[in-house]
C-alpha cells in the first residue's frame, strides 16, 4: 500500500464535513466516477457517525483514527475508535427490505449503507473496548488507450 | 456547507426549505423544524429538498420520523423535488418508495 493519509481526530460531529472533503478528494484522485465518489463519501461518513453515536454515545472528545490507503487495485479505508465495542447484531449485514410507511423505522441504516457501497467491510470490535473497521473497494479499471 | 432551514406557509401548508448538508451535526435542526411543523400542520407538511447537497442516514432517519409523526396525526407529509444526492441515499436505503415524492407543491 502507498499514498497513505492518517488522520487523528475526535468524535465531534462538527468535523464530519472536513472529513468528507478529504475523502472526496482522495477518492476522486483515484479515478472513481463522481457518483461513486459520492457513495464512498457517504459510507465513510456513516462509519464516522457510528463511532460518534454508538462507540462514544455522543461524546465529542473520543479518539478516532482514519487511514486512507490505496494500491493499484484497491482503495482502503480504516477507522479505529476506542469507545464501546459494537454489539455483533449491530454490525451484521442485513437484507434491506422495502418497508411501507407503517413498517419504516428510523435508524440502523448507517452500517447497511457501508455494506452497500464497499466491496468488503470487515468489523473487528475489541474484546473490552474499541472498534476497528476496514472498508475496501476495487478501483476503476484504467483506460490506457 | 452548513444547513440552512426556512419554514414558510405556502398554499395552505408548511413548506420547509432545506439548503446545504444534512449530516449527524445538522439533522437535529431539520428534525426540530419538521416536528414543529407537524405539530401545527395547517394543510400538510412538505420538505423541499431540492437544495440539499448531501444527506446521510441520520437525515433519512429524520425524514422517516417526520413521516411517522405526520402519519399518527393524519397529516400529509411530502418531499419536494429531492436533489440527486437525496434520491441516492433514499434508494440505497430502499426508502424511496415509502415517501410521497413530488416535483412541486
Amino acid at each position: 500500500m502507498r499514498d497513505e493519509i492518517h488522520v487523528e481526530t475526535v468524535s465531534d460531529p462538527r468535523l464530519l464535513g472536513c472529513i468528507r472533503s478529504l475523502v472526496r478528494a482522495y477518492a476522486a484522485g483515484l479515478g472513481f466516477a463522481e457518483e461513486r465518489v459520492r457513495d464512498i463519501v457517504l459510507a465513510v461518513d456513516e462509519a464516522c457517525a457510528n463511532a460518534i453515536r454508538h462507540s462514544y454515545g455522543g461524546r465529542n472528545d473520543g479518539a478516532v483514527t482514519i487511514v486512507l490507503k490505496s494500491s493499484e487495485e484497491w482503495m482502503e479505508l480504516e477507522l479505529t475508535d476506542a469507545g464501546a465495542p459494537a454489539p455483533p447484531e449491530r454490525i451484521v449485514r442485513r437484507e434491506l427490505e422495502r418497508p411501507t410507511p407503517e413498517t419504516a423505522r428510523p435508524g440502523g441504516l448507517g452500517v447497511q449503507l457501508m455494506y452497500e457501497v464497499f466491496d468488503e467491510v470487515r468489523f473487528t470490535p475489541g474484546a473490552v473496548r474499541g472498534n476497528h473497521v476496514i472498508m475496501r473497494l476495487r478501483r476503476p479499471e484504467r483506460k490506457d488507450t | 456547507m452548513a444547513l440552512e432551514l426556512l419554514s414558510v406557509e405556502q398554499d395552505g401548508q408548511w413548506v420547509i426549505r432545506a439548503k446545504g448538508e444534512v449530516d449527524l451535526y445538522a439533522s437535529p435542526d431539520l428534525r426540530a423544524a419538521i416536528l414543529k411543523a407537524v405539530s401545527d400542520p395547517r394543510g400538510g407538511v412538505a420538505v423541499d429538498l431540492s437544495q440539499v447537497e448531501y444527506m446521510d442516514s441520520s437525515g433519512v432517519a429524520t425524514l422517516v420520523e417526520g413521516l411517522k409523526s405526520a402519519g399518527q396525526r393524519k397529516v400529509s407529509f411530502s418531499l419536494l423535488a429531492p436533489s440527486q444526492a437525496v434520491m441516492k441515499v433514499l434508494q440505497l436505503s430502499r426508502l424511496d418508495s415509502v415517501f410521497d415524492i413530488r416535483e412541486s407543491l
